[in-house]
């Protein structure tokens, strides 16, 4: 019996990748053409915003919280990037990220020492970025300068050996993430936390602060991710990245990151987000209208998270 | 002890204060505020925003929460829409079963939240989003993303017809509140609510099927978002996914701020109406005063976390996630 349940839990954690390769070869086999290395390149750079957004939105998760203000605080970001270009050039998106991750410190002092629930405090926070947003924009829709773009941040697009520059940004970020994550005592802490967090709290860890950090890098990603698909459409608006929130959750989830936190990890995402990259592709092939795709993703997300969260944490589930 | 006793009696009459410094704040700053054309004004853009939050009051009640009314909104709005035009286009003759129609659809929609969170045991703020999300995508694939147009003037009279120089939208929503009232307080199944979220241990140590009367208090509220639906599409004459825009923050944002526990087991319908007024009362009487209606959002965000924070019972708490 306990072998069974240790065998289950073994697949469980091959189940993302797994996914991801049938999906992609069914894919293939629907269209040959799918597979052309530049064709699946394209593929990656398109998804790069997601990408740095569900990363972040990833350590979040990890210590069994949520943040729903990462759609808001990439949109904010997209008009602050745009606004920013011409006087402070490169300096731009060093704000941008600066002001991600205050928002995210908020939410997470919100959440952590007025112990509001999370869902709440960055749905609240959510609303102020929002509004942020649309004020500094006066609710329209802005455009970068060519040439100060290409300045400023022309290493951010292009290619170089046929390799996207979005795509070195992406895995430059993951890189880091990843060793915030596995290498430092605060990724370490994460995962004492989002195992439990009672018992992170009785070892005498300082839980609040950490717990401050992640939504503080989350924040950030998101920020990073408005900053890069700014730069990428060349301007911002107040509403440039809606769509956003649910792939974001879903490739979390799909990446065996669950809801309560504690497994999974940042290199599960990069797994999710291709995963939702393939299935928003064959969308495309079995021409199901963009419509579809949020239903489909809502029904995925539903499914992931009954499957991957962990009900032993969860005496009374509200 | 009885020092305690007052405070609680204070705290209950917190919000209806804060209620009453604002209309006394905006109305110091520009008397049009007081003005009855601005109060109905205020009561058109109340009554969809009542109904839908009346409906969250019922899931916060028990501690769970609803976060899809933006899909449910606009499904129910769209259903409503469709139905009444194939109907024959008026109230008058068939087009009054579009109203009913659309609550089985709310409440369908609830019925799906509530048993997705109670079977496979999801947390409800996850399953509700995911939910919303699925109902904004349905909606749309309903209308191909187009608008419908609502010309019934038997219907539009929910916002033409005045009584008392308040549309009979107001009234509308001042009898859904009623039966909101009457099953909070004079029903096993709102007392139930009362159970649940003040404890559900105990609720359920009694003998109390807890799961069933989770899946009762999400379709509750799906029909009463239905009724919000329906006052929302005859305020504007159109049925269409953007209905739902906003609905979930602005709800969310009465329901806590008219000081109805998120924890669950205290607060109530009448709270949510103090709540939908003073969110209503801030938006309009920003535009009053002058300020971009934008900044709302902002405004209310940083309102739901000083209201949460004030009624959170934080003594049993010691983390939250």
């Amino acid at each position: 019996m306990t072998d069974r349940v240790a065998l289950a839990e073994r697949l469980r954690r091959h189940f993302p990748w797994i996914t991801l390769t049938t999906l992609t070869i069914l894919v293939g086999f629907t269209d040959v053409n799918f597979l052309r290395p530049d064709n699946l390149l394209n593929l990656a750079a398109d998804i790069v915003p997601l990408l740095i957004m569900a990363i972040g939105m990833t350590l979040v998760i990890y210590i069994g919280s949520i943040d729903l203000s990462s759609q808001s605080i990439a949109n904010m970001a997209t008009v602050l990037a745009t606004i920013a270009l011409p006087s402070a050039g490169v300096g731009a998106g060093v704000l941008v990220l600066a002001v991600g991750l205050a928002f995210g410190a908020v939410s997470g002092v919100v959440t952590t020492r007025l112990k509001v629930p999370s869902f709440i405090s960055t749905l609240a926070v959510g609303g102020i970025a929002l509004s942020v947003g649309q004020f500094a924009s006066g609710q329209q829709a802005l455009h970068m300068d060519a040439g100060q773009r290409l300045h400023a941040f022309g290493w951010m697009v292009g290619r170089t050996a046929g390799i996207p520059h979005e795509l070195v940004v992406a895995l430059l970020l993951v890189v880091v993430a990843w060793f915030i994550q596995g290498r430092m005592t605060a990724g370490r802490t994460f995962k004492a936390i989002g195992a439990g967090e009672p018992v992170a709290v009785s070892s005498g860890i300082r839980v609040e602060r950490y717990k401050i950090l992640a939504f503080a890098l989350s924040g950030m990603f998101a920020a990073a991710a408005g900053l890069v698909f700014s730069v990428k459409l060349s301007g911002g608006s107040p509403t440039l990245a809606e769509g956003f929130l649910l792939p974001a959750i879903v490739a979390v989830l799909v990446g065996g990151t669950p809801l309560t936190g504690g497994v999974g990890g940042v290199i599960n995402t990069v797994i999710g987000t291709m995963i939702v990259a393939v299935i928003r592709a064959s969308m495309l092939y079995l021409n199901i209208p963009a419509m579809g795709q949020q239903i489909f993703f809502g029904l995925v997300l539903i499914v992931a998270i009954a499957t991957t969260i962990d009900r032993s944490k969860m005496r009374i589930v509200k | 002890m009885k020092h305690g006793l007052v405070m609680d009696n204070i705290r209950k009459w917190v919000p209806f204060l804060v209620l009453l410094v604002l209309v006394l704040f905006f109305a110091a700053v520009n008397p049009h505020f007081l003005s009855l054309r601005n109060f109905a004004r205020i009561a058109v853009s109340s009554s969809p925003a009542l109904m839908v939050a009346v409906g969250a009051t019922f899931v916060i009640l028990m501690g769970s929460i609803d976060l899809s009314m933006e899909g449910t909104v606009a499904v129910c709005a769209v259903v409503f829409a469709m139905l009444l035009n194939r109907l024959g286009g008026s109230l008058a003759h068939m087009g009054w079963l579009a109203i009913p129609g659309a609550m089985i659809a709310g409440g369908v929609l609830g019925a799906v939240n509530g048993l997705i969170h109670v079977r496979l045991r999801i947390p409800s703020f996850m399953a509700s989003l995911s939910m919303g999300f699925v109902g904004v995508g349905l909606s749309l694939l309903m209308t191909g993303g187009n608008r419908i147009l609502i010309g019934d003037p038997l219907f539009r009279s929910l916002l033409t017809v005045r009584i008392m120089s308040f549309p009979l939208m107001a009234y509308a929503a001042l009898g859904g509140l009623l039966v909101a009232w009457f099953i909070q307080g004079r029903t096993t199944i709102g007392r139930n609510f009362y159970a649940i979220g003040g404890g559900e241990d105990l609720a359920r140590a009694s003998g109390l099927n807890v799961g069933r009367v989770r899946v009762i208090g999400f379709v509750l509220a799906g029909v009463f978002f239905a009724l919000g639906a329906v006052l929302a599409v005859a305020r504007l004459g159109i049925a269409e996914t953007e209905t739902g825009t906003g609905f979930m923050f602005l709800s969310i944002t009465s329901v806590v701020v008219g000081g109805t526990a998120l924890a669950g087991g205290s607060g109530g319908v009448w709270n949510t109406l103090v709540g939908v007024l003073i969110v209503n009362v801030i938006g309009n009487g920003m535009v009053v005063v002058g300020l971009p209606d934008y900044l709302q959002d902002g405004v209310l965000g940083l309102l739901v976390i000083t209201a949460v924070y004030l009624s959170m019972d934080r003594r049993g708490l010691s983390f939250a996630r």
